[in-house]
């Protein structure tokens, strides 16, 4: 028996070690997604959520059967990654998609994620949100790092071909940060603690849901009338 | 001859006290791994689900588990990192109960350990520029190894 104790006490901890992982990968996934008998979805739906800013930066009809609301941070990288996944579906999807974004700057954890709301919603005041937006995520590594982003943020402005003088006097503007101030309140309202969060039609999509064939299909599922 | 007799009772005890010490030293190590092995699970199912991997409000591993450092071809450090602490829990439980073969492997395995361990402490620190409390455990625990091993190494 002494003999084979030690091969006992290897499978043993292995067997625990692999129920451990699924057992915290299950809770994981349920904190998340959870199968309530409503569904998670239904369970959010129904709670009261803050308006946000009014009106929200959007892409796509108001009236389009999906809706993507994203709780996003300028500095975050995996909202950087998920960037060109809404492109996608964007470009994939045209009138049936609606892409709503909300401010949601996670700081002191990025240092310039509140200038880059401010320069996105500044951008917004002049009608060019969305291409402040893509400016933004797609040079994340640029400016990420950089001690004062508020010349980068300028060049952008001038290269979007914004009202620089104007740009300036609205980056620092009451309406801007109650812009950010409501997104965030939003966000709160609807249990976001983390970027990106994506609700699709009010229900949380889980994080690793996020990658463009997952999203396709829970956005084909929901367009069919089937919720996954 | 008596001398000798009692040269060889001291001889004997020291023997036993000596192979006691052994054992504690690979009970501990297995011990210590498991500790390694439940924090590499944890981080591994935070990643796998993607817990981590987005960025949060509170502070924590986000920025480190997000960085293109946490993965290899795809796959997670962590599960690297969760095989390498079975391994030595393997081993070192094998060195407790007398398989005096495993005292080589066990030493490279803690050996590339600490290596990968400095590495990554090197690119928290001066490359992400974030600490991740989760891998710190690790590290402690990877360092906790080395010392034990270099330490029954001597005696």
């Amino acid at each position: 028996m002494k003999r084979h104790l030690p091969f006992l006490l290897i499978l043993l901890v292995l067997g625990v070690a692999l129920g451990a992982g699924w057992y915290l990968k299950r809770n994981a996934v349920r904190s998340t997604a959870a199968p309530t008998p409503a569904g998670p979805t239904e369970a959010k739906a129904s709670s009261p959520a803050d308006p946000g800013a009014t009106p929200p930066h959007t892409l796509g009809p108001a009236d389009a059967p999906v809706t993507l609301e994203e709780f996003g941070d300028f500095e975050c990288p995996p909202c950087g990654l998920l960037h060109p996944v809404l492109q996608q579906i964007e470009r994939e999807y045209g009138s049936k998609v609606r892409i709503v974004f909300r401010e949601f700057p996670l700081t002191p954890n990025h240092a310039h994620a509140l200038p880059a709301a401010h320069a996105a919603e500044a951008a917004g005041l002049q009608g060019k949100f969305w291409e402040m937006h893509d400016l933004l995520y797609e040079n994340q590594k640029a400016w990420h790092e950089v001690f004062d982003v508020r010349p980068i943020f300028e060049g952008y402005a001038t290269r979007i071909g914004l009202d620089l003088e104007k740009f300036k006097r609205d980056d620092t503007s009451e309406i801007v940060e109650q812009r950010i101030f409501l997104d965030g309140k939003r966000g709160h309202s609807m249990d976001v603690k983390g970027t990106p969060t994506v609700f699709l039609n009010g229900r949380e999509v889980p994080f690793e849901s996020l990658a463009l064939e997952k999203l396709r299909a829970r956005i084909n599922s929901e367009l069919s009338g089937a919720r996954p | 001859m008596k001398a000798n007799s009692a040269g060889a009772v001291g001889d004997n005890v020291a023997n036993r006290a000596g192979a006691r010490r052994i054992v504690s030293f690979y009970a501990a190590a297995a011990l210590l791994s498991l500790v390694g092995l439940a924090d590499a699970i944890y981080l591994t199912v935070q990643h796998l689900t993607g817990q981590s991997v987005r960025c949060t409000i509170v502070v924590g591993c986000s920025e480190v588990l997000s960085s293109e450092y946490a993965t290899i071809r795809g796959y997670p450090l962590a599960l690297l990192g969760a095989g390498a602490y079975f391994t030595v829990f393997s081993l070192a439980t094998l060195g407790a109960f007398g398989y005096k073969t495993v005292k080589v492997p066990l030493a490279v395995v803690v050996g590339l350990m600490f290596l990968t361990t400095l590495w990554l402490l090197y690119l928290q620190a001066f490359v992400i520029g974030h600490f991740c409390q989760f891998c710190l455990l690790s590290a402690a625990v990877t360092l906790g190894l080395t010392t034990l091993i270099v330490i029954s190494r001597r005696t």
